[in-house]
């Protein structure tokens, strides 16, 4: 089985919002997605959580109001944003994370993902771990494509995402559309675990240009 | 004694159960709760079922109307799902609008009929671009006691199974459409998906078909839908505890024996009710 | 559905498939025997059970013929929006109908027909709490109706004062609800839907129904609904006659109420003897 192992161009912009305490345009190719975080902060009082920090991610379509599919995807990111995040240090307290799709070309969820992640470390909120996300889809012939666009996701008889953490590379998160056989998910999760390792390090050079950046206009 | 150390510590309680690879309602780590099965109850509907899994019940109930197709897909009609989680079935739900939870199961059931290709929605189309049928399936949560997405799909299924649909016809005249309501048929199930829930708590132990409590307690939750010719449909796990590719496998493993299981007790039930 | 954003969309606009049918419906006449070929006094065959919804603090399922009706009882709870001290704790129902429950497909918002039946319940159910024992708590009753074959408010009544029972609330009595259907001469207990059926033109004579909600053992009525026209004596008979059939399922309910006591409370099983009715209603 042929795998198309290359990744679109992917790049991101830290703290380029003023009002937020962190926010970061994440962009896969034509898919862009801009995340803004809040937080830690003061929390509503009928979602308190005695022992951490409540998490509410709030995704917002380019059009439309959302729907029952948004809120799904709202849960998704939220349950993985809560898995790395290191809620506890931050009890009874909010950390709101929006993210506003700008262009929707394919890969969508793991781009919303990444976006959240970055956005995450800019706004210097504790995490376990960085979480990174890669989808990739399946054609008819059985190919495996990375980080499809819109046209090969509609051509594709499945989609699959997944986001691992950056210190083990296990699955965090796996989200799938169609139908596959057990070893077509086991050759795309290892395809998209190696392709994760690819984003996961581009985290820390992103990290590593702001922060020097940074350090040289305080010296 | 044993109750006042579960309201105060309910991790360590459930702790020590699970070091003896028992859980506090005595079932082994990877025994699902016994599922009972009733079918076509409810005669207002074109097609019902009953399910019960443990103490979790859901009653789906299917009422088909007429409608015209959309213009982008005019072979087409629709199947609409929605689960609703009343305050009827648990404590943690309010009157109102639809919960979070609500949607997000809603939303998945919708993606698992879309995946598995349960019903070809080509079936649904009476005339092309005028006139189909819409499947309203509204899965009914009577009792909240943990794992609603595998009891949903399995009232889904069986559900469709039953569905009888009476014959129309359009007039040649009028171009008006006729129903036979004695003549019915039924719809043509083109596939068996079968979900299965893990719970993972402590970020070690894996667990099949988890109640209220463990839900709760989990540190992550992963669903498995399987079709009849051993292939995924959905593989849902938001977040919670990495697992690695040898678990996911052996979880993968365990989902194709309990579909087995679950279509067989479906198919035994059907036959059992004389129509 | 449009609008609602919360729920998975259907087709704009659609039609129940009995509104293409060629047979007219059969509805039953004035005159003839009735369909199920029961006496016009007759009960349907009623199944009660309770302790239905494992969640909950109290709850009941029955069935009378083919209505299906499931109720669950939560609390007494802290009430959720913040009001003023009242010495007196506060009963709330809600009623549904499931989507499926009629011919025709019910919509998920609350209609006009579920607003009303919540408060008749609710009014049939108030005099029969001592609402005095659990002061600044609420009780929520949640009543779904599964399937409606007739006599559906009646059966919400009974279902409700059921699962209250088995929650432990404090009552004087239990209420059980039935209905009459009055149709011009003819006067039918516990009516179907079919015979529930109101033709669009009305013959002149008597129509009407009748909804009534007893306390048996204190012998006194809680809850009243007619609509229709009855002359002054039909409805007078037709209270009556709807007196006499609550009094003919109260036996059925109490019977389910000493077993589930007995389920519930094993060490009685050994002196059974003894139990006395009252002593399983706990506040009768």
């Amino acid at each position: 089985m042929a795998t198309e192992q290359t990744l679109r161009s992917f790049g991101c912009e830290q703290n380029l919002l003023s009002r937020p305490d962190g926010s970061a345009n994440f962009t896969q190719g034509d898919t862009t997605v801009l995340a803004a975080v809040y937080g830690p902060g003061e929390v509503k009082m009928s979602e308190e959580i005695i022992d951490k920090a409540t998490l509410r991610v709030i995704f917002k379509p380019k059009v439309g109001l959302p729907g029952c599919a948004e809120k799904f995807q709202e849960r998704v990111l939220r349950n993985t944003c809560e898995s790395v995040v290191l809620a506890t240090l931050h009890p009874r307290s909010a950390i709101n994370i929006i993210l506003q799709i700008i262009q929707d070309s394919g890969s969508l969820l793991s781009c919303c993902v990444n976006a959240a992640c970055v956005a995450l470390m800019d706004a210097a909120v504790p995490m376990k771990c960085l979480v990174s996300a890669v989808t990739c889809a399946l054609t008819e012939e059985g190919q495996i494509v990375l980080d499809p666009d819109s046209k090969q996701e509609k051509e594709s008889s499945a989609v699959l995402t997944f986001a691992f953490d950056s210190r083990e590379n296990n699955v965090i998160t796996c989200s799938t559309k169609g139908c596959y056989t057990p070893e077509q998910y086991q050759e795309s999760l290892s395809a998209c675990r190696e392709a994760s390792k690819n984003i996961s390090s581009f985290f820390r050079q992103a990290v590593e240009k702001r922060m020097s950046k940074e350090l040289k206009v305080k010296t | 004694m044993a109750a006042d150390f579960k309201t105060a510590q309910p991790v360590e309680y459930y702790r020590r159960f699970l070091k003896e690879d028992v859980r506090p309602d005595g079932r082994e780590l990877g025994e699902i709760r016994h599922t009972t099965l009733n079918i076509g109850s409810i005669t207002t509907a074109e097609g019902s079922a009953l399910v019960k899994l443990g103490n979790t019940t859901v009653i789906c109930g299917i009422k088909a109307e007429l409608c015209n197709p959309t213009a982008e897909e005019p072979k087409k009609g629709f199947v609409v799902p929605n689960v609703d989680l009343p305050p009827l079935c648990s404590p943690r739900f309010r009157p109102g609008p639809p919960s979070e939870q609500a949607q997000v199961v809603s939303q998945l059931m919708a993606d698992i009929i879309q995946n598995s290709g349960v019903v070809a929605l080509e079936d649904l189309c009476i005339v092309e671009g005028k006139l189909c049928w819409v499947l309203y399936c509204d899965m009914l949560c009577l009792d909240y006691d943990g794992n609603v997405v595998d009891t949903c799909v399995i009232s889904l299924l069986a559900a469709l199974k039953n569905v009888l649909l009476p014959e129309v016809r359009v007039s040649e005249e009028t171009g008006d459409p006729v129903t036979d309501m004695e003549k019915k048929l039924p719809l043509n199930i083109r596939k068996c998906p079968v979900a299965t829930t893990f719970g993972v708590f402590d970020d070690h132990y894996l667990f099949t078909d988890p109640t209220n409590e463990e839900e709760c307690l989990a540190t992550g939750v992963l669903t498995i839908v399987t079709t009849e010719d051993n292939k995924i449909c959905c593989m849902h796990k938001p977040g919670g505890t990495p697992l690695s590719e040898s678990r996911l496998q052996d979880c993968i493993n365990r989902a194709l024996t309990r579909a087995e299981e679950v279509r067989k007790l479906i198919h035994e039930t059907i036959n059992s009710v004389e129509r | 559905m449009p609008g609602d954003s919360r729920r998975i969309a259907g087709p704009q606009d659609s039609r129940a498939p009995h509104w293409f049918g060629r047979q007219q419906e059969t509805h039953q006449e004035a005159g003839g025997t009735r369909q199920d070929g029961r006496g016009d006094h007759d009960l349907r065959p009623v199944y009660l059970h309770t302790g239905v919804v494992s969640q909950a603090t109290g709850s009941a399922y029955m069935e009378m013929g083919q209505t299906k009706v499931i109720a669950a009882v939560y609390g007494p709870r802290e009430i959720s929006r913040r009001e003023e001290f009242t010495m007196k704790g506060r009963l709330c129902c809600e009623l549904k109908f499931a989507t499926f429950s009629c011919r025709q497909r019910r919509q998920h918002i609350q209609d006009n027909q579920e607003r009303d039946g919540s408060l008749i319940v609710l009014q049939a159910l108030e005099p029969a709490v001592c609402l005095d024992k659990f002061p600044k708590s609420q009780v929520d009753v949640y009543i779904t109706v599964l399937q409606d074959d007739g006599s559906a408010l009646a059966a919400a009544i009974t279902c409700a004062a059921l699962g209250l029972a088995d929650a432990g609330v404090m009552m004087y009595d239990v209420v059980v609800g039935c209905s009459v259907r009055q149709c011009g001469e003819d006067q039918w207990l516990d009516p179907s839907v079919r015979e529930e059926f109101r033709p669009e033109v009305e013959s002149a004579g008597d129509h009407g129904m009748v909804t009534v909600g007893l306390l048996p053992s204190l012998n006194q009525v809680s809850a009243l609904v007619l609509d229709g026209h009855l002359q002054q004596q039909t409805a007078v008979q037709a209270v009556k006659t709807c007196i006499s059939g609550c009094q003919g399922i109260y036996p059925i309910l109490k019977d389910c109420l000493v077993s589930s006591t007995r389920r519930n409370v094993p060490s009685l099983e050994q002196k059974s003897g003894q139990t006395s009715t009252d002593g399983q209603n706990g506040q009768t």
